[in-house]
């Protein structure tokens, strides 16, 4: 196993009076890409949403132990929030580019973190980006029309080239391919291979078959626990647990 | 274990789960019948063997078929995954006994102008090989892997009882060239049956495969054993 990137020491998280997260303690490695599966309801989503505080926006919602990145706890009194979302990245269910033209949706977040100068320095950061995203080809040549007006797929390739394009370590991936067509998916799928060579990717799916083709690791979650984290290969074959046995092969409730 | 979601796909492995065990049951039946078409010199009964073949030929055909559709439909995982795999790999072990059976009743064939002295233990080879197969097929139904353990730890006594055969064979042929034809006829039915219980071994294997996921094909018996009880090799 690589170096972890990601550790999570004890989490426990509670909307309100309800427990929605028991204690997880797991290591997500550096470059590697890690599926987070288990049914609706399981505290994935919830998992993924810590690891760059989203819910810090959500008032009922409260967190015991420790996500440390690169060893510095995130949750640290110091740490500035806005800082630590340009290091851990996150792409969403539903492509949602801003209202603006593919080039300023590329270019917002670095402008105003002060990454580039305008001008030929910015261009060359928005074309790297856009190039890694796999998305150049088709919008080099209209650079300047609407973000919204791309087809799905592409509105979420341009949604990762925005999140590439702030240099940050880890992206967070909440079901990006669950609203796009099986061709769209396989270019985010393809595309999720190449960006795992720089960046730690961590992601939850809904697809089991998806989790089985693109991730190195898999955990299984389900009401609120961990139940099984390992080598993808191995979980798909030869789960340990008969939790995961279950859910992976359809048997669950 | 949990019924899948989805009852049809419980269905479609039950019913390749029986197609394969009847698939077993003919191959158990073709092997009894060709020994015994040996031992009594039964012409009708050995030409009954071959002819029967077809059916099991037939039947590996149809797992085939049905293999390949649950795994493009399905898409099984984990369990369900290894049974699709083990499948796959022992139903052509059973194919293979089948046409070993039917060597054995075309030996029969031939060996009615060339009549056998003595048949040696083939009576004992037979039933001990048909016990293996029986087993085998067992520990495939019941999911038992000390059985399929059992199948595997055997299959060395099939091996000696070969070699036994085949040596004595080989006095008669020098005793008397006029035999030759008869021990080499009755040698290669010996192999045949040795052979027979290698692909019940493999499919003993299978079964360890499917229900537990460890890989034993090349692993020695004690390997194997601690393998299964969980420690380390």
């Amino acid at each position: 196993m690589n170096t972890p990137k990601v550790s999570i020491r004890d989490l426990r998280l509670w909307y309100g009076e309800s427990e929605a997260l028991h204690g997880i303690n797991v290591e997500f490695a550096e470059k590697r890409v890690t599926a987070l599966i288990g049914p609706s309801g399981c505290g994935k989503s919830t998992l993924l949403r810590c690891l760059n505080r989203m819910n810090d926006r959500i008032a009922a919602c409260r967190i015991e132990g420790r996500i440390l990145l690169d060893g510095d706890d995130i949750y640290a009194p110091e740490v500035d929030v806005v800082q630590l979302r340009t290091h851990v990245g996150m792409v969403f269910q539903k492509p949602n580019p801003f209202p603006k033209s593919i080039y300023e949706n590329v270019a917002y977040a670095p402008r105003i973190h002060g990454l580039a100068d305008k001008g030929a320095e910015m261009d060359e950061l928005v074309e790297t980006a856009l190039r890694r995203a796999s998305i150049w080809d088709e919008v080099k040549d209209k650079l300047h029309s609407p973000g919204t007006a791309l087809s799905g797929g592409q509105q979420q390739r341009l949604c990762i080239a925005r999140t590439i394009a702030v240099k940050p370590n880890v992206i967070l991936m909440d079901e990006p391919c669950s609203a796009l067509d099986p061709i769209a998916t396989a270019k985010i799928e393809e595309l999720i291979d190449e960006l795992k060579q720089e960046f730690t990717i961590i992601m939850v799916t809904h697809s089991m078959q998806q989790a089985a083709r693109i991730s190195d690791q898999t955990a299984f979650f389900y009401m609120g626990d961990l139940i099984e984290f390992g080598k993808t290969g191995r979980i798909f074959t030869q789960p340990e647990k008969q939790q995961t046995e279950d859910y992976i092969t359809g048997r669950f409730g | 274990m949990p019924q899948h979601t989805i009852k049809r796909f419980d269905e479609e492995l039950h019913i390749l789960k029986e197609l394969v065990l009847s698939m077993g049951g003919l191959v158990e039946r073709a092997i009894g019948h060709a020994v015994k078409s040996m031992l009594e010199q039964d012409k009708k009964l050995a030409n009954k063997t071959i002819n029967r073949d077809k059916a099991i030929n037939a039947l590996e055909v149809q797992c085939d078929e049905m293999t390949r559709d649950i795994l493009v439909r399905r898409q099984p995982a984990a369990g369900d995954l290894r049974f699709i795999m083990g499948i796959i790999k022992l139903v052509t072990d059973l194919e293979r006994m089948g046409d070993l059976a039917a060597g054995i009743a075309e030996g029969t064939l031939r060996s009615l102008e060339y009549p056998p002295k003595n048949f040696s233990n083939l009576d004992i080879m037979g039933e001990k090989v048909q016990k293996q197969i029986n087993r085998t097929l067992d520990a495939l139904s019941r999911g038992d892997i000390k059985l399929a353990m059992t199948v595997i730890e055997k299959d060395a006594g099939i091996d000696v009882l070969y070699k036994r055969m085949y040596r004595e064979m080989l006095t008669y042929m020098m005793e008397d060239p006029r035999d030759i034809t008869a021990s080499i006829i009755l040698s290669n039915v010996a192999k045949n049956l040795e052979r027979i219980s290698d692909h019940a071994t493999n499919i003993a294997e299978m079964v360890i495969y499917i229900e537990r996921g460890h890989d034993i094909r090349h692993v020695d018996h004690e390997a194997a054993a601690k393998l299964l009880s969980g420690e380390e090799i």
